[in-house]
């Protein structure tokens, strides 16, 4: 599913030059959920940003699916995100003037899906992450746990194969958070899609299959659960 | 590709509906008062314009001027070549007249105005300078001894309110002095005072063709026919019939013979217009660009986060190029209301210019220039900001 080798991501240069990540080489299975943990400036939320298309390399080789991503051009990285990365974010990241419904079809629409099945495909996802009683509500009427779940309803429209979560428990309390990681870990069970998740919350590991631990942009451990 | 189309006009139609609705309406206003200047200005210019045009016709010229054979001074059989015109079809009427120069003097005060010399039965058939008569009468064709004058050469008592050499107040009923071109002089009494608003009308003294043709010795000739013609706007037409009916003489359009005046107002006019366009567009360009940049980097994270879950940028630059003619739409739209309002206005209580009354003229082209231009403004300020804003990296622009 993804093979990352001798990713190194460096910012600035000579004696300013700041190490990322100093060399990662990593693989994930599908259907593993993945859990990257680490101090602040380990280099765990490059590494995410990396898998999620939203960086380049400076150097190394990546490659999600069979496609070596670092070689794509930014319209085809677009449309790779679009249709087979489900990206959740730390602030949730809903556009504050769509409903929860569109935010949610929002990259389906892009896709070229008609408005019909936009709404049958927002209704099932929304049922499935428990919201389906939220379908017009805007984010500002929400809960931050809502909204959390509004949002990975939105990585999930395109069915893609990975989603990438970026610490999405960071703004929750724990019982938000548990029920969060609980959709995450269902996810991954259900559907058999692959999940990465950032997080520096040691409980949060009992739900990955797997963990893998940077430190001064290296994985310094990567354990089964 | 339509499908891009479809979310980016989803996109900006909530943005637009759920978004600062206090920030749309003072944009929308702006845009639309940008809209009446392009239009307001031009829409007065057309009137004087239209004024001008109907001055020249009505006081000076009649639609066509026959003017004496290329090397001749004057017209002769004069008489005889009037009842040909008016026979011709779409002729109304054509008066002869001498027209010269002259000294006028009145209690010491001289001036050497135009000197024309009408018939008047004629010339009321073709003018409507009988009908701006301010003060005493019109001529009628027995009048000798007798001369009317406009109130530019009739003038005031008081030389400080006279902008050019004016007889120093003559008034009717007085007497003034007339030294022809052949040198001779003589007394008249003033009949009538004119005011037509045309500058050159006003400037000129009126007495009959009979009078003149006995000071001059001349008789049955002119240096001048005026011609009416049934419609106005064909008379390039009407003076090749008069060509084709034989009429050997010089024949003239009113517009051939104010060209130079006309062409220097107008091009006047054309200049303040071009600048006040200029200025309007550049505001118009320059507050949409405002609205939309602040709009792209107040929802900079917004954007990056859109481009990060898979939206093309070029959804976006279209989102916002739809807000941008959103904005342009309602504001135009919103500026035809007002300045529809406003001409009701105007045509209710025209603006009063030298020469009478102007009512705005609104042409559908200048209207379809102005919303055009509105509407290349509005992709311009609409692209450039987003097409900046989204150039951005995806991280830097989610980090804010």
């Amino acid at each position: 599913m993804i093979a990352g080798n001798s990713l190194f991501k460096i910012y600035g240069k000579g004696s300013v030059e700041v190490r990322a990540l100093d060399g990662v080489d990593i693989t994930i299975s599908r259907g593993e959920f993945v859990g990257i943990t680490g101090a602040s400036g380990s280099g765990k939320s490059t590494l995410l940003h990396l898998l999620g298309l939203l960086d380049r390399p400076t150097s190394g080789s990546l490659r999600i699916d069979g496609v070596e991503v670092s070689a794509l051009s930014e319209k085809e990285r677009t449309a790779f995100r679009l249709n087979r990365l489900g990206y959740v974010f730390q602030d949730y990241a809903l556009v504050p003037e769509l409903t929860a419904e569109e935010n949610i079809f929002l990259p389906s629409k892009v896709r070229g899906m008609t408005s019909k099945e936009c709404t049958r495909a927002c209704r099932d996802i929304l049922s499935l992450v428990g919201l389906k009683d939220r379908v017009s509500f805007l984010p500002g009427e929400m809960s931050g746990g809502e909204q959390q779940r509004v949002a990975i309803a939105r990585a999930l429209i395109n069915n893609p194969a990975l989603i990438l979560a970026d610490e999405p428990c960071a703004n929750l309390d724990t019982k938000n958070s548990i029920v969060i990681l609980e959709l995450l870990k269902k996810l991954n069970h259900d559907l058999r899609q692959t999940v990465v998740m950032v997080s520096h919350e040691e409980w949060h590991q009992r739900y990955f299959d797997r963990v893998v631990t940077l430190q001064d942009g290296k994985i310094i451990s990567d354990i089964g659960t | 590709m339509l499908e891009e189309e479809q979310v980016a006009f989803f996109l900006a139609s909530r943005l637009i509906t759920r978004g600062n609705k206090g920030t749309l309406l003072l944009t929308v206003t702006i845009i639309a008062l940008v809209f009446v200047n392009l239009i307001f200005l031009p829409s007065i210019i057309a009137g004087v314009v239209i004024l001008f045009n109907q001055q020249t016709i009505d006081f000076s010229y009649g639609n066509l001027v026959i003017e004496p054979r290329e090397n001749e001074l004057v017209i002769t059989k004069a008489d005889e070549l009037q009842q040909k015109i008016n026979r011709i079809p779409g002729v109304v009427a054509s008066s002869p007249r001498y027209a010269g120069g002259s000294t006028i003097v009145y209690k010491g005060r001289s001036a050497s105005p135009l000197l024309v010399a009408i018939k008047p039965s004629d010339e009321v058939q073709v003018l409507k300078t009988h009908t701006k008569v301010i003060s005493g009468d019109f001529l009628t064709d027995a009048d000798r001894g007798q001369i009317v004058i406009g109130r530019t050469l009739a003038g005031s008592a008081d030389q400080k309110v006279d902008r050019v050499a004016s007889l120093g107040g003559a008034e009717v009923g007085k007497t003034v002095e007339v030294t022809f071109r052949n040198g001779e002089t003589r007394q008249y009494r003033v009949k009538g005072i004119l005011y037509s608003g045309t500058s050159a009308t006003d400037s000129n003294a009126f007495i009959t063709r009979k009078e003149y043709e006995s000071v001059m010795g001349v008789s049955d000739s002119a240096n001048q026919i005026l011609v009416k013609t049934q419609t106005t706007g064909n008379e390039d037409a009407m003076r090749i019939t008069l060509m084709q009916y034989g009429v050997q003489e010089q024949v003239w359009t009113w517009e051939d013979k104010s060209a130079d005046f006309l062409q220097s107002i107008v091009g006047s006019f054309a200049i303040i217009n071009f600048i006040s366009t200029i200025v309007s567009l550049i505001i118009a360009i320059v507050i949409i660009f405002i609205v939309i940049f602040i709009n792209t980097v107040y929802r900079r994270k917004q954007i990056g986060i859109l481009q990060a879950i898979g939206i093309d940028r070029s959804i976006i630059i279209k989102s916002y190029i739809f807000q941008a003619l959103f904005i342009c739409v309602c504001g135009t739209a919103a500026g035809c209301v007002l300045l529809l309002l406003m001409l009701q206005y105007l045509t209710a209580s025209p603006l009063v210019f030298p020469g009478g009354p102007v009512a705005p003229v609104l042409e559908l082209s200048l209207v379809l220039q102005a919303v055009g231009s509105l509407f290349v403004v509005s992709l311009i300020a609409g692209y450039v900001p987003s097409w900046l804003t989204t150039r951005e990296e995806i991280l830097s622009a989610i980090r804010g």
